[in-house]
């Protein structure tokens, strides 16, 4: 601190050379103003922390949403989780709450709100995407060894995160999930399965499906169901 | 010069002359009677020709020989060509023998130059100028030619038509040509012979065609082949043989072929259905002389076989009647078993078309499982009865046949163990061995875990036998008392029957816990529960007017009977109380005794078939039987209500999902990364001997197994699965 604090005003040692006072005061600049965003990074997490618990509950969130101007059932909160790899739905731990908001170099509400639109683009980069969509499947497993969604939680988590960029088999799918009877919850491998099926399956001719292939069983009912309706 | 000039020429002319002369009957010749040169004669010939060689004239004697000898076999030309009608022929062959005789007399004079002159030329040797000579001069002589082969094709004709020709005389004249090089017999005779048979098959066929059924078609074919090998051996070359039969193949056959399979009122189909042995063998024979011949054949008793088979299957007037059923098919089997056997030389090809075309069939109808199990049941409870032991087994062997062909066996598997079970409680088998040589047979086809379950139910009803004797020999005061007859069932091996009990008569009640308890004492740690709904019993009874009678009843009717001991009158209520009976089981059990003449030991008021709640029911005092024993009501395996057979279809498919998941696993412990259409193939192949699977079913199995972490997807490869240790 105190070696800083002279570099600051001037006074240098003579025997140190020029080059590592430079990077010093980077440094040390850099790690003070690190520790100066750490500190209001912590600081405003416990703004919205429960006291007693420590963690952001889900009325922790719905102000911060409020503070934010977003609606606490937008996509953008659960990317923003998924930035923080948060684990538990409805919760923020403190360092998940750091981990996400150093890396969007966010320490105010202001500032969070502002770096949104950049975590929509990063999110939606292909090689990212993926692992938020298994991840927001992953976050709505509420109960310890549970591997299932129920089908109403399904079609909203699907609307929430494909609905924007697969439309039309999102709604068809969840008219079909709504009035099928074979499966009253989806696990991983079908939820995985719908996504692989948007993007490589031609909609809404499936012309290039093939229900010889290993696409799950709940799939291959869909496209039947769907070339039936066509007919 | 001159003088060797003229030697030459008096050499050959000599010779040649000598056989003219001799034909004429007159002069002196150089030959004698068998056409052997006097030595004399034949040396100075020989020295003469020798000389002219060793001088260097062999030119000249060469082709003095040449030009003498054709201008004398001119000369024999036209006097074959002045030949008559049939003379022509013996005319030629007459002549050629002559010359045949003279070639070789001229070759042994001419010997040295043979030797010597002619291979440092190159000229052709004596006796193959000789032959070539008579080619060219008689058999190419354009007044010969034609006529010859004409004559020779006419004859082959006549014979075609039933005429009886001078085979002799045909051999020799064939054998000529055949001695002319292979090339003559060929060009001028056998090509055109060739042509003029396709032909003259080409006709005929076409006229049997129109006016023959095919049975007698095929026995003409089948002649005119025969003669035609017949006229090879006589008077043909043997290489001629395949040619000409491959005619006759190619028109009498080959060109007919789907026209006479497909004749109507007497192709394949109708030789089929009459089992014409005799017939059907013939076309076997036949057709296997031509492409595809047997290919036709087999196609059509396939889709012949097949048709009717599915008739068989799915014509609802059959399906009323299992045993009927089954037996129909077993008939077809046979019948086809003979036409393989006797008409088709237990071709494989055949028997193969058969096997597929009745697992084809067979697995149509989704009740074939049940129904060779009932069959299977009728047998062993009276079917065999005073069958010898062969005999048994060659029914059994049908049997186990027909069961190869179920995709689903286990299906059948299912039925037999519940029918089996009816049989073996109600002591209704015919035979012990006939039993447990099926079970030995159905285990040598699926393996020991198909049947240990079957032995399992054998084993217990031994081990019963041997138990009852302990219980009665501990407990010698119950000699007095009703007999019990116990069976004690281990659960695992007997199908699964819902648990009924009832209350039984005093008398009883106490018997049973008395064995309860004995039982318990021997085997603790078991529990037992008492099948009411499966047992029966012997009951003696006396009716209004002394007459006496034992009924053998089910345990639920006995329970019902024995209260008639404390009450005249009882109502359907009270029964039902007093037994505490399931109502439909009840209802059955009143109808069978008081509604069924004959075995009316009730008497029902009112007298309705169906049973009220209301309904009173007294013991018949007017009952009458002939016989002393009366049989009321026993179980009998029947043919499956539809919600019964919902059931079994369920339990059936549940017990599916194991086997299924049970296989993958296997699987993929082994393979570690297996992609999609493998992992279905494997799993259909491996559960074949069982059941057909279903992909669908396999696939879900799979999503369960990856749902429980057992596999997993491939993230690169998604048709790809892992197993995960």
């Amino acid at each position: 601190m105190r070696r800083s604090a002279a570099r600051k005003t001037g006074q240098s040692n003579s025997t140190a050379p020029i080059t590592s006072s430079a990077t010093d005061l980077f440094r040390s600049a850099s790690s003070k103003a690190s520790s100066k965003e750490m500190e209001r990074i912590d600081n405003l997490f416990y703004s919205y922390a429960n006291r007693s618990s420590g963690l952001i509950d889900p009325e922790g969130i719905e102000n911060l949403c409020s503070d934010m101007e977003v609606d606490h059932t937008d996509v953008r909160i659960l990317m923003l989780a998924w930035k923080m790899k948060a684990e538990k739905q409805g919760y923020f731990t403190v360092e998940e709450w750091r981990r996400g908001l150093k890396a969007l170099r966010a320490d105010t509400v202001n500032k969070l709100k502002k770096a949104l639109p950049e975590l929509e683009k990063e999110v939606k980069r292909p090689s990212n995407f993926v692992d938020f969509y298994s991840y927001s499947f992953r976050y709505c497993l509420t109960e310890e060894k549970q591997k299932s969604i129920d089908i109403e939680s399904i079609c909203q988590l699907l609307d929430l995160v494909l609905g924007s960029h697969f439309r039309a088999q999102v709604d068809y799918f969840i008219e079909y999930l709504k009035i099928q009877n074979d499966y009253k919850v989806i696990n991983m491998d079908q939820w995985m399965g719908f996504y692989h099926f948007c993007t490589e399956i031609s909609f809404p001719d499936l012309s290039n499906y093939d229900p010889e292939l290993a696409w799950p069983l709940i799939l291959d009912n869909f496209v039947e169901w769907m070339q039936e309706k066509r007919t | 010069m001159l003088s060797m000039r003229f030697t030459i020429t008096t050499l050959v002319a000599l010779v040649l002359k000598s056989f003219i002369e001799k034909e004429r009957g007159r002069g002196k010749s150089t030959l004698n009677s068998s056409g052997c040169v006097s030595n004399i004669q034949f040396w100075h010939n020989f020295r003469n020709a020798y000389n002219m060689v060793l001088h260097k004239f062999g030119e000249k004697l060469y082709s003095g020989l040449v030009s003498t000898m054709t201008s004398h076999l001119k000369e024999i030309s036209k006097s074959i060509e002045a030949a008559q009608g049939d003379s022509f022929l013996e005319e030629l062959n007459r002549k050629w023998n002559d010359h045949n005789k003279a070639l070789q007399m001229i070759r042994d004079i001419l010997m040295y130059m043979d030797r010597t002159y002619i291979p440092s030329t190159h000229k052709t040797p004596v006796h193959e100028l000789g032959l070539n000579l008579w080619r060219d001069n008689i058999i190419h002589s354009s007044k010969i030619q034609t006529r010859l082969l004409n004559t020779l094709l006419e004859l082959v004709h006549r014979e075609r038509t039933g005429e009886v020709i001078d085979r002799g005389l045909m051999r020799n004249i064939i054998k000529m040509l055949m001695d002319l090089g292979s090339l003559v017999y060929q060009e001028d005779f056998e090509k055109p012979f060739l042509e003029v048979s396709a032909e003259f098959y080409k006709v005929e066929s076409q006229e049997f065609i129109e006016c023959c059924d095919c049975g007698e078609y095929l026995k003409k074919a089948e002649k005119r082949l025969n003669e035609e090998i017949e006229r090879v051996t006589h008077y043909l070359d043997a290489k001629s043989e395949v040619k000409i039969t491959n005619v006759v193949e190619k028109e009498m056959i080959a060109n007919h072929m789907l026209s006479l399979v497909h004749m109507e009122n007497s192709g394949l189909v109708n030789m089929l259905l009459d089992d014409k042995y005799e017939d059907l063998g013939r076309m076997y024979n036949l057709f296997r002389r031509v492409p595809n011949g047997l290919l036709t054949i087999r196609e059509v008793m396939t889709s012949h076989l097949r048709e009717t088979g599915k008739q068989l299957v799915t014509d609802p007037e059959r399906l009323k009647d299992p045993v009927e059923f089954v037996q129909r098919l077993l008939d077809e089997k046979d019948k086809y078993d003979s036409i393989i056997s006797l008409a088709f030389s237990n071709d494989k090809t055949f028997q193969n078309a058969l096997n597929s075309s009745f697992e084809y069939f067979i697995n149509l109808n989704a009740r074939s499982p049940e129904f060779i199990s009932l069959f299977v049941d009728d047998k062993l409870r009276k079917g065999l009865k005073g069958v010898s032991e062969e005999d048994v087994e060659v029914i059994l062997d049908k049997v186990m046949m027909l069961f190869r062909y179920l995709q689903e066996k286990d299906v059948f598997e299912k039925y037999y163990k519940q029918h089996l079970a009816k049989r073996l409680l109600s002591g209704k088998t015919v035979s012990d061995d006939a039993e447990r040589s099926l079970i030995v047979k159905l285990k040598t086809e699926c393996g020991y875990q198909f049947t240990s379950k079957l032995e399992g139910m054998f084993t217990d009803m031994k081990t019963s036998q041997d138990t009852m004797q302990g219980f009665y020999a501990s407990h010698p005061e119950l000699g007095d008392g009703p007999t019990l007859v116990v069976q004690v069932l281990t659960t695992g091996s007997w199908p699964t029957q819902p648990n009924v009990t009832c209350n039984l008569p005093a008398e009883m009640s106490a018997l049973c816990e008395k064995f309860r308890s004995y039982y318990l004492g021997t085997h603790t740690g078991r529990r037992l529960s008492w099948q009411t709904n499966m047992g029966t019993a012997d009951v003696k009874a006396t009716f209004g007017k002394g007459q006496k009678h034992e009924l053998n009843v089910s345990t639920f009717q006995m329970c019902v009977l024995m209260l008639f001991n404390n009450a005249d009158r009882l109502s359907y209520k009270e029964i039902e109380q007093a037994t505490e009976i399931p109502a439909s089981d009840l209802k059955r059990c009143l109808q069978s005794m008081a509604c069924v003449k004959g075995k009316n030991v009730l008497r029902k008021e009112p007298m309705s078939k169906d049973i009220g709640e209301e309904d009173a029911f007294f013991v018949n005092d007017k009952f009458t039987s002939k016989f002393y024993k009366v049989k009321i009501g026993t179980v009998v395996a029947q043919k499956e209500s539809e919600p019964e057979k919902q059931e079994t279809r369920q339990r059936v498919e549940e017990d599916r999902k194991p086997q299924i998941e049970a296989a993958i696993v296997r699987i993929m412990k082994s393979r570690r990364v297996l992609d999609h259409n493998n992992i279905i193939a494997e799993v259909t192949k491996q559960l074949q001997s069982r059941f057909l699977a279903n992909p669908t079913e396999i696939k879900k199995r799979i999503e369960s197994l990856i749902e429980r972490d057992f596999l997993e997807r491939d993230t690169i490869d998604r048709k790809l699965y892992r197993y995960l240790a």
